[in-house]
Formats: structure tokens, sequence, C-alpha cells
């Protein structure tokens, strides 16, 4: 009778629809970006820059396997979805107390994760070993899973995938040492693959002709990031990685479509609308994985749908993004000296001598890249976009080996110069011009991957290169608050609110970490029945 | 003094964590050698490890670290030559019996996924509908929630661990499915299952099927239960059949049916 009742009872339970999905970030988090738009913003304001500087920690999750989490929590109604490798755990957002878990023993390997999605009453993640998990977001039951790529064909999983419409996209990482690179939609009630489209052409296919033959099937171009969404143009935007052997490109010679690219997809049919290559031929592992972010902005006197980019490669691009059109690129770091600048169709105009060589050769941006995938934000009261960059130059090899998929053969690599370590920097950019408003230097070792957030209250919150969480005022980068989290930081932060009360939290290396404005504590009264165990 | 210092090692590598460069089983994952390696294993060492490796007299052989952190050929020498100063007698059963002793050994530990159960797995079905184990449990999405989800059962639990949690779950509290009762400061009562709690909130599963996430200060009284909602008659509910082929039926209950070698070799190293 429980069970008749229960059976009947769960499918009238609340659901996340996909509206719900189009109007995060609210007092909800509910995609890796916050938002479809991947602009991190969050219209909450109850933290503000005056009273930021309250901010205290309210709790601390302890992941008892974490050791490098790179996770970006979602919230739902006072429930937070954690991951860490092969694993999710779910729990009171206001206190950080588990209500479920879920851990994947049987994975082929263990790798980083980076985040969760949500829809209806499903939460999704990936196993390392690419397989994709849908389980009741209330138990933690298993609903299905399937493996969408393997291991022995030099596939991985490390993304949070995006839920769209009654879909979930994902993709794959393993670009560095030989696959061929994919984005694939699955059912999300069903877990059925709905199409699968691969960023690298077949053999015949238009753009095969810009690689040599033997690396069409290996050649990276790997999707190891989560993408952004247009509702309106219904458009998934996602990019892609290096091309493979990542440092030595003498085997394969052109221009290697579509890799370093961002590809423009239409989530019903997996047909790609356009695509744009930002670093034709790259050799310098400049994987086109910064975020796609998605505004509209007059552009010389007419309002234009664009997607703005800071990409590894130094330069930051606006493009169209309902034709893909080439509209500006500008640096953002001034450690760059690969490429004069970028013509009028968008294809860097090359400095002659900066490939990598046998015996080493100078270039910057660094293998890191002058941006990377930790998340900037865009702040439309300020109209300003922040961008973690780091200026690095690198030593740049190059091996002419004859490459062997899956033997973590790269064709080189790149050396930091001891004598110039790199330097972390938030910088506040002109969407338009590219320009730099204001910027924050970083201290550190050169090692973080956090990201930012930026809220209504006029506050970015982002992680430091030194293990700190920072508050600076959108407006001009002043400092208002921070905290030492005792670890360095390879996470974005969030922002969310439960209960009238507005929250930030960001993922240390072992711990979730959340905060809040300070309130004088209230006496809580102990229930006898709570201690009955202990009798 | 030679020999107790030779014994002593061989007792003592049990422990060891450095892998050896040691002959592996010829026998493992072999159903047959297993089921052989299991008459020896009732006739001779049931009596003190267990009737599923449960321990008793002698160590627990299914889910402790000394099995799993230990070689084939650590498991074979100490089997064949005792462990001196314990009730652990050597044996001078050739070896290919030991081996077969090993692999069942091995099977025990085994996610129940990994051996090859008996029963009709088909028949099993049939009796996890009848026997009301959806009320509570759930399969792929299908079933209750107030008793731990059985979708990858046979990928995470031994048989013997199966078998013991049907017929004899006894008083054990499954962490997470603890029965609970709280009222609310409106006077409203809610049943469910605790998921965690403190002195100042409580998250719980209802009996609605929904989340409940409360601080303490909004509830007037908890009453956690120390009875587990598993019925505990299931062994006499059951007949012997029965119960084989809903055991054969929930130990196919896996994610990934992937090569049972090959997992246990991951689960070895360490991966």
């Amino acid at each position: 009778m429980i069970g008749a009742f229960l059976l009947a009872a769960l499918p009238l339970a609340a659901q996340v629809t996909f509206e719900d999905l189009k109007a995060s970030p609210n007092r909800n988090w509910l995609t890796y970006a916050g938002d479809y738009k991947g602009q991190r913003h969050s219209p909450l304001r109850r933290i503000d820059r005056s009273n930021v500087r309250n901010l205290v920690p309210k709790w601390t999750f302890h992941m008892e396997t974490g050791r490098r989490l790179e996770t970006v929590p979602l919230v739902y109604d006072g429930v937070m979805y954690v991951t860490n490798s092969n694993e999710i755990q779910a729990l009171d957002a206001r206190s950080g107390r588990r209500i479920w878990s879920y851990r994947d023993e049987q994975s082929e390997v263990n790798r980083v994760n980076r985040g969760a999605a949500i829809l209806g009453d499903r939460v999704f993640f990936v196993a390392g070993d690419c397989t994709l998990i849908a389980l009741d977001r209330r138990t933690g039951a298993v609903l299905w899973t399937k493996k969408y790529a393997g291991v022995d064909q030099g596939y991985f999983a490390t993304l949070a995938p995006l839920a769209v419409k009654d879909r979930v996209v994902v993709g794959v990482g393993g670009g560095d040492t030989g696959n061929r690179g994919f984005v694939a939609a699955f059912s999300a009630s069903t877990g059925e693959e709905l199409w699968r489209l691969y960023t690298i052409p077949g053999k015949g296919e238009p753009g095969a002709e810009t690689w040599s033959e033997k690396l069409l099937a290996w050649g990276g171009a790997a999707t190891w990031l989560s993408g952004t969404y247009d509702p309106e143009l219904n458009l998934v935007y996602w990019t892609t990685g290096n091309p493979w052997p990542d440092f030595y490109g003498g085997d394969r010679k052109g221009d290697n479509l579509w890799s370093c690219a961002l590809l423009a997809i239409d989530p019903d049919t997996g047909k790609m609308k356009w695509a744009f290559q930002f670093t034709p031929h790259d050799t310098h592992d400049w994987d086109a994985q910064g975020w796609p972010v998605l505004i509209d902005m007059p552009y010389q006197g007419t309002m234009r749908k664009v997607v703005m980019h800071a990409n590894r490669n130094g330069f930051y691009y606006i493009l169209d993004r309902v034709t893909g059109e080439y509209l500006r690129a500008t640096p953002f770091v001034d450690k760059l000296d690969w490429a004069k600048g970028i013509d009028a169709k968008g294809r860097p105009i090359l400095v002659p001598g900066k490939d990598p060589s046998p015996n080493g050769t100078k270039a910057c941006p660094s293998v890191r890249g002058a941006s990377n995938w930790m998340s900037p934000s865009y702040n439309p009261e300020t109209g300003l976009f922040y961008v973690v960059t780091l200026e690095q130059c690198d030593i740049y090899m190059s091996s002419a080996k004859e490459p062997v998929p899956m033997q973590n053969f790269a064709g080189g690599g790149g050396e930091q110069i001891p004598t110039e370590p790199g330097k972390f920097y938030l910088r506040a950019l002109d969407p338009k011009t590219g320009s730099r408003v204001w910027e924050y230097p970083l201290t550190g070792p050169g090692i973080m991957w956090a990201g930012t957030v930026s809220t209504a209250g006029g506050v970015i919150f982002f992680g430091d290169d030194d293990g700190q969480l920072v508050a600076v005022d959108a407006r001009d980068g002043r400092h208002l608050w921070h905290y030492q989290m005792g670890q360095q930081l390879f996470a974005s932060p969030i922002t969310y609110e439960v209960d009238g009360k507005q929250y930030v939290t960001i993922a240390s290396q072992t711990d979730v970490f959340t905060f809040g404005l300070f309130e004088p504590a209230q006496p809580v009264k102990v229930l006898p029945g709570l201690s009955k165990t202990l009798e | 003094m030679r020999r107790l210092v030779f014994t002593l090692f061989a007792a003592s590598s049990l422990w060891g964590q450095q892998p050896l460069n040691h002959p592996d089983n010829p026998f493992d994952g072999d159903p047959d050698a297993i089921e052989r390696g299991k008459k020896v294993y009732m006739g001779s060492c049931g009596g003190c490890h267990g009737g599923t490796g449960e321990g008793g007299r002698g160590p627990n052989l299914r889910d402790g670290r000394l099995i799993r952190r230990s070689t084939d050929f650590q498991v074979l020498n100490t089997i064949k030559k005792g462990v001196p100063g314990s009730d652990m007698p050597p044996t001078n059963l050739p070896d290919e019996r030991i081996w077969e002793l090993v692999a069942y050994v091995r099977a025990l530990g085994a996610p129940a996924s990994e051996t090859s159960p008996p029963g009709n797995p088909t028949r099993g079905e049939e009796v996890y509908r009848n026997a009301g184990c959806a009320n509570c449990h759930a399969i792929s999405g299908r079933g209750g929630a107030l008793g731990p989800d059985l979708t990858n059962i046979g990928g995470t639990r031994s048989y013997g661990i199966l078998r013991e949690s049907i017929e004899k779950p006894g008083d054990r509290l499954t962490p997470g499915y603890q029965p609970v009762t709280v009222q609310m400061k409106d006077g409203r009562t809610l049943s469910g299952v605790v998921k965690n709690y403190t002195n100042y909130d409580l998250q719980m599963a209802g009996r609605d099927g929904q989340l409940h996430l409360f601080q303490i200060a909004d509830l007037t009284d908890v009453q956690l239960s120390m009875k587990s909602l598993m019925p505990a008659d299931y062994a006499t509910r059951l007949s012997r059949d029965d119960m084989t082929d809903l055991l054969a039926y929930l130990s196919r209950r896996t994610l990934r049916p992937a090569d049972a070698r090959a997992a246990r070799e991951r689960r070895r190293q360490g991966r």
C-alpha cells in the first residue's frame, strides 16, 4: 500500500523544467555557468558592495575522496549537488549536511569532475570513463547509465553535462593523446543517443583536406568543457580543443578543422550551423576551451547578438552568434608574440619563428593560455566582462616522432621559464573593444584554475592564485573582502538563496565552503528524540 | 626457529601492500573451480570462517582488507602453511585444490554479479514483485524510496551480503534509512526515513516521496525508530527455491556487466 502510494506520488513531484533552466540563475543555480548564456551573473543582491565585508563561513563539507575538486555545484530548492571524480553528493544547501551520495566504484578511470546537470526530477553527471549517469535528484537512485565512449579509444570525461529541452549534451576529453572529438546528445528520460557530431570531418567530407589522412581518426579536437545555449536561436555553442599531436604539426599539415574552434550546433538535430576556428593549425596546445559568453550589444550602430570569447591564444574575440561572422579581436594580455594581429576574416597574422622546435622556442602566451576554462562573467549593470588572465611565456619544444595514439605522446611540450614566472590578473574588459577598464593583480605561484561569479549586488567573487576567495567591486575592482581557504583553488564560485538568505559557495581542493552574511546565533532547543540512539 | 621465521613471514605477507611477482591463480573466476573450492571450504573452512566467509572463530574472509590487500599467491601460502600461533592449521592439500579454494574465497567477497549465482533470475524477478520488494526499493527508477536503491546492488555487494541482508536483516539500520517521524510547529507530523540529522537540522525522505529539509528550531518533536522497515521474516516467508531465485535476480542487477576479472584486477591495484 505504501508502495502504491509512492509510485503514484513520485511523478507529481516538483520538476525542474526547461523554463526553470532558462530563468536560472535566480535563487537557484541550475547549470554549470548558472545561466544558459554563460554570463555567470546572479540577480541576487542581499550581499552587496556595502555589506560583503560581513561575510562569514556558514558551513564546510569535506569530500572524503577529494584531492583536487574542480566542481561547480548546482543548487535547486535548497539542495546542492556537488560532484567529484566518479561521485556526486546531494547536500542541504543551508547546512552542508549530506542527503545522499552516489559513487561509481566500477568506473574504469578516475578523472576530475566539473559538475552536474539537472532536468525534471533528475541529476546527470559523467563518470571518468565517459559513462553518463542519470539519478533521481531526491534519492540518488540510479535511473539509467549510458557509456558513450571508450577509454580504449582514447576518451575520458570531466565535464558538466548541459541539459537542453528534453536532452543532455556531453563531450569528451583525451585530445592530448589522440582521439576524435565529438559532441553528443542523449534523451534525458531514457539515455538513448539522439545525435553525435564529430569535430573532425570523416574521410571525404568537407574539411578532411585540412588534415593528413592518418590523423582524421585521431586528430583530437576534444570537447571537454560544457557549452552555452541561446534558447531564441536554438543554438548550442561548444568549444573544441587542440589538434593532435599538440606541439608537432608536420604530420597534420593544413588548418586541422575544426580544432581550436567554436561550433554552433542545433540541439534538435546535432547539425553544425556554423563554426569558427580561432587558431588554425595550432602547435601551442591552445584549446579553445574558454567560455563562449552570449550577450546582445550595439556594434557599429546596430544591435548584434554576439558571442564573447577570451581565447587561450591571447585574443579576445567577438563573433555574430547568429551567423558566426567574425567582428573583432583584441589582445587581452601583454605577453603575446605569436601573431601581429587578426585579419579582417578572423585569421591570425603569424609572426614567423614561433612554432615549437626541437631545441625550444620562446613564445607567448604559455601552454596554459592567456585564459583557459576558468569561468569568466559578465555584469549587465556595469557592462563589463570579467576574465582571469595569465601573463606568461613558455619555451615550446617539438618532437617529430611517429604519432602513436594513447601513448602519452603530444609531439613535444611547453616549459615554464624559471626566471619568468607567470602572473595572474583579474581583468575587466569592455565587451565592445576588448580594452581593459581595470585590472586586479594576483600574487601566487601561477597554478590556479579558479574563475569568477558576478552579482547584482555589485560584487565580483573569484578565487585567487593564493587560495583565497576574494570579493571586489564590479565597477572598479576595489577590494572588499577575502577569505583564505587554506588550499589552492581550481573551481569557480556560485551564489544562491535559501529562505531569504544569500550564500556564496566555492570548492577548494578537498572541501566545499559556503559563506553568508553574519547573523548572531539563535539558541536551539535540543530535542530529546534526536539523542535516542545514544541511550 | 628457522621454520618459525618462515611461517611468520608467510602470515605477515598477507598484510603486504607491495604487489609481488608471483603466479596468478589459474582458476580465478572459473565457475566450476569455484564450485569445487566451495565443497572443500564447506568441509574444512566454514566452521571457523563462517558459511559465507562472514567470520566467527576465524577472521571474516569476505569484506575485510585482509583478503582484498593480499595477492592470490599470498592467500595460497597462508592456507598451505597455516598461521602459527593461531588456530589456523596448515594443510597438505595439493596446490590445485588450494587454488580452487582461493578462487572460492575471492568469489565470497566479489560483487555478486561477478560470480555465477545459482537459481533462475527470471523467476526471481517474479519473486521480487510478489514479495513486495518494490514497495520500498527501486530498480532503474521503478519502486519506492524508503529502502536503498537496488539498481546496481549486484555490482556492489557480494552474494553473501545480499543473502544475509534478506534472510537476517536483524536490527542493523542502514545509514540514511532509519525510520523517523517529526512534528512541526503547526502540529502536523511527517513520517519517512532520515537521511541525516544533527541537533540543529534534519534531512528526511518522506513517505510522500519528497525530500524534506528541516531546521530543528522549526520542529517540536522528532522520534527516531530503532527498528528497520525491512521485514525480518523473508527467510521463513520465502521457500528455499524462491530465495535462491530472488538472489539470482538481484545478483544480476549491475550497471556494468564488465569483464569480471578485469574489474577485480582494477580493485586489487587500487584503481
